[in-house]
């Protein structure tokens, strides 16, 4: 009887072993990868989602795993940690800061021979094709391009009887006529402008327009201790100390609601932020308009954007690398670039017929056929070619001493200097 | 008979180990292992990415001549400083007016207790708005009699403080439940007999509850010592360690090395730096203990 109950047991785990084998061979046709990316906004994700979502429909034998990451340096943290871990993802955002030292430290595979036989480089533009360039080889393939620009309510405008800024970035205001018309917006309830202080992505532009530069051409240097630059910080800081047009930087995300949430609620009448936000602010359904920057001398934006990589730790190179293609194609970066979130990063997606097919009045308005060359022809970020991350936060620690708490110019720009220059070193060292 | 005692006595301390494997294994992996290679790793650059290279004691000496570690041990120090003593006669006097018989005495003591279990990011997004400098409440509140409010979170001279307000007010009502279990430790014959000694209530307290309370104030003390020295959470989400430098603390520079600037090797060193201060002032906590008990 007990042999009878054995001899039975062993013949029941047998079937479900059996079975399990099944599964498992079933599921090995299934090829899963995993993707992780940050959420710039719950629409982003779902955008991504969608995407995965087609992928899959077109290619049934993979499957993709999506993690939204945190952002920022945040995200990096994470990244690295899976790397010490030896857990990262197949394929992954890259943001264009850390690009370089990812892809020096052996984190992303070599995409070289792929990318050749399957893209132009010639194709992307300029700034995309400086990020993703390193010595004439390619780890990641640039997602798109953002760069900032001028956001304004027009009800605010039209309230004060206001002209709008033009969108023609040959008629764009100079940095002067810009002081000038937020001083004139300015009331006890709204601001004429934010977002000038936060110096992550809109300082560069100005800084270059301006004739000035970050970093020596090789980067290892930084080049802030400049007449240029010192006359764009302090120009930035005068606009809320002298004009009294702008808020306190932090105040804004310190109350809870993001610059967006004030442009489109009326209490910022302009709004210096990435043409990313587009997205949030065409849903949110208000009466925007788009402008080029104002310029200090020359009129240009700044380009940069994430890259698509795929691990050197993956074990479906294969599977990747189509994924990643789906990433760069027409059917996933359209549809993002259709909702205002990204911007086109190839010389052929701003011929008219391609514009034809991503331009979306509803979303990009009247104001974005007159600034596809501005996009089209921005200048690199230097921040995406440097070659120490720690830079970003290093700018931030010194420009907040200057803006928020008097520290001296000169000392400002030189400890920005010293301190940049240290973090190199340190960087090309390790 | 003996042999047999031994024999049930191995049998069970068998027993007792195997029960207790789950918990070893664990603190072994988990503690010791960390606490190793965090030590061996503090003598190497390392970025996660490629392997680490020994570097002998070069992170240290870096460490000594890195004016940002300074900057940051002192605003570690400032911060303990300002917590700890001000928490500990905050939880004191709210336990001793909880433990009198008053209306609403559970209502009370719950509500205090509250901010405890709140997690940091509800704290700091409730304390981003209070602090607000154009809309917050306590701005708003400092207006009414004439005050002009500082900028708290976004001034250098201020933030700090502000970090430390929202520690001690977290804090608090933990601290409080535990000096309210040791004042109900305390025999109501001492308070009897000094009563009928004439005894005033605040002499009661002098004398009578401040002696009684030494074991629950001096382990409530080491833990917000060692809290303190450990804050993170509430710097990582409402300042980022800014303006500037202003509020960033070590343990927020050890982050920023190791997951922000691809240096773990030299942010193990800083987590060894803290460990040392924190080891040296519990020692010295605890021989100061030792001398209060010959004391007393």
């Amino acid at each position: 009887m007990k042999r009878r109950m054995i001899a039975g047991s062993m013949t029941a785990l047998m079937v479900v072993l059996a079975l399990g084998m099944g599964v498992a061979v079933q599921a090995d046709d299934v090829v899963e990868l995993t993707f992780m990316g940050w959420e710039a906004s719950p629409l982003e994700t779902q955008a991504v989602e969608d995407g995965i979502a087609a992928f899959e429909a077109q290619y049934p034998n993979i499957k993709v795993n999506y993690t939204p990451g945190l952002a920022g340096s945040e995200y990096n943290a994470k990244l690295l940690s899976s790397a010490a871990a030896g857990s990262l993802p197949d394929v992954m955002f890259v943001s264009s800061e850390s690009y370089r030292e990812f892809a020096a430290k052996g984190v992303l595979m070599e995409l070289t021979d792929l990318f050749d036989d399957n893209y132009s480089l010639d194709d992307f533009i300029e700034s995309s094709q400086t990020i993703m360039s390193i010595d004439g080889h390619v780890y990641g393939v640039s997602a798109c391009t953002v760069s900032p620009i001028v956001y304004y309510n027009r009800d605010v405008f039209d309230a004060a009887g206001i002209d709008y800024p033009s969108a023609d970035p040959a008629n764009c205001w100079t940095i002067d006529e810009f002081r000038e018309v937020a001083k004139q917006l300015t009331t006890d309830d709204i601001y004429g402008v934010y977002g000038l202080e936060s110096v992550a992505d809109t300082l560069n532009a100005q800084i270059l327009s301006n004739g000035g530069t970050r970093y020596t051409d090789d980067f290892m240097h930084s080049t802030m201790n400049s007449p240029e630059v010192k006359e764009v910080l302090e120009t930035i800081k005068a606009v809320r100390t002298e004009d009294g047009s702008a808020p306190d930087a932090s105040t804004l995300d310190a109350v809870g609601m993001s610059a967006k949430q004030m442009l489109q609620t009326g209490k910022v009448a302009m709004l210096v932020d990435g043409s990313w936000s587009l997205q949030e602010l065409a849903a949110s359904g208000m009466n925007i308009g788009m402008a080029p920057l104002p310029s200090y001398g020359e009129v240009l934006t700044t380009g940069q954007a994430h890259l698509h990589a795929i691990a050197s730790t993956t074990e479906h190179p294969e599977e990747a690398w189509q994924f990643l293609q789906f990433l760069s194609g027409m059917d996933y970066q359209g549809a993002l670039v259709k909702t205002g979130l990204w911007m086109p990063n190839r010389y052929s997606m701003y011929e008219d017929a391609a514009v034809e097919q991503w331009y979306d009045e509803s979303v990009h308005g009247d104001s974005y056929r007159q600034m596809l060359d501005y996009f089209m022809n921005a200048k690199v970020d230097p921040s995406a070619l440097q070659l120490a991350t720690q830079a970003r936060d290093i700018l931030i620690e010194e420009t907040d001493m200057f803006f928020k708490m008097d520290q001296d110019i000169d000392v400002t720009v030189e400890n920005l200097d010293t301190r940049i220059d240290a973090a190199i070193q340190d960087a090309v060292a390790q | 008979m003996k042999t047999k005692k031994k024999g049930r006595l191995r049998d069970d301390s068998r027993w007792a180990w195997a029960m207790l494997l789950p918990n070893i294994v664990g603190f072994i992996m988990f503690m010791v292992v960390p606490v190793v290679a965090t030590f061996v790793l503090s003598f190497t650059k390392y970025d996660m990415l490629t392997p680490p290279k020994f570097v002998g004691v070069q992170n240290y000496i870096d460490m000594a001549t890195d004016p940002i570690v300074w900057q940051v041990t002192g605003n570690t120090l400032l911060y303990t400083l300002l917590t700890v003593p001000v928490g500990m006669c905050i939880s004191l006097l709210l336990a001793v007016m909880l433990d009198q018989k008053i209306a609403f005495r559970r209502f009370y003591r719950a509500a205090f207790f509250l901010p405890a279990i709140t997690s940091m990011v509800v704290v700091a997004i409730v304390w981003q708005w209070i602090y607000n400098p154009d809309y917050g409440i306590l701005n708003y509140f400092l207006s009414i009699f004439g005050i002009k409010g500082p900028k708290w979170l976004l001034d250098t001279r201020t933030s700090l403080v502000s970090l430390a307000i929202v520690g001690i007010w977290k804090s608090a009502g933990y601290n409080m439940l535990i000096f309210l279990s040791g004042l109900q430790g305390i025999s109501t014959t001492y308070y009897e007999a000094a009563e009928l000694d004439g005894a005033g209530k605040w002499a009661q307290f002098r004398y009578i509850t401040v002696p009684m309370l030494k074991p629950t104030t001096f382990f409530i003390f080491v833990m917000s010592m060692i809290g303190s020295f450990q804050v993170f959470d509430q710097v990582m989400l409402m300042t980022k360690g800014g303006p500037g430098r202003s509020s960033s603390v070590l343990v927020h520079y050890l982050y920023q090395n190791a997951f922000q600037y691809f240096k773990l090797g030299y942010a193990c060193a800083i987590a060894y730096l803290l460990f040392f201060i924190i080891m040296a002032i519990t020692l010295f906590n605890m021989r100061m203990e030792k001398n209060m008990r010959e004391i007393y």
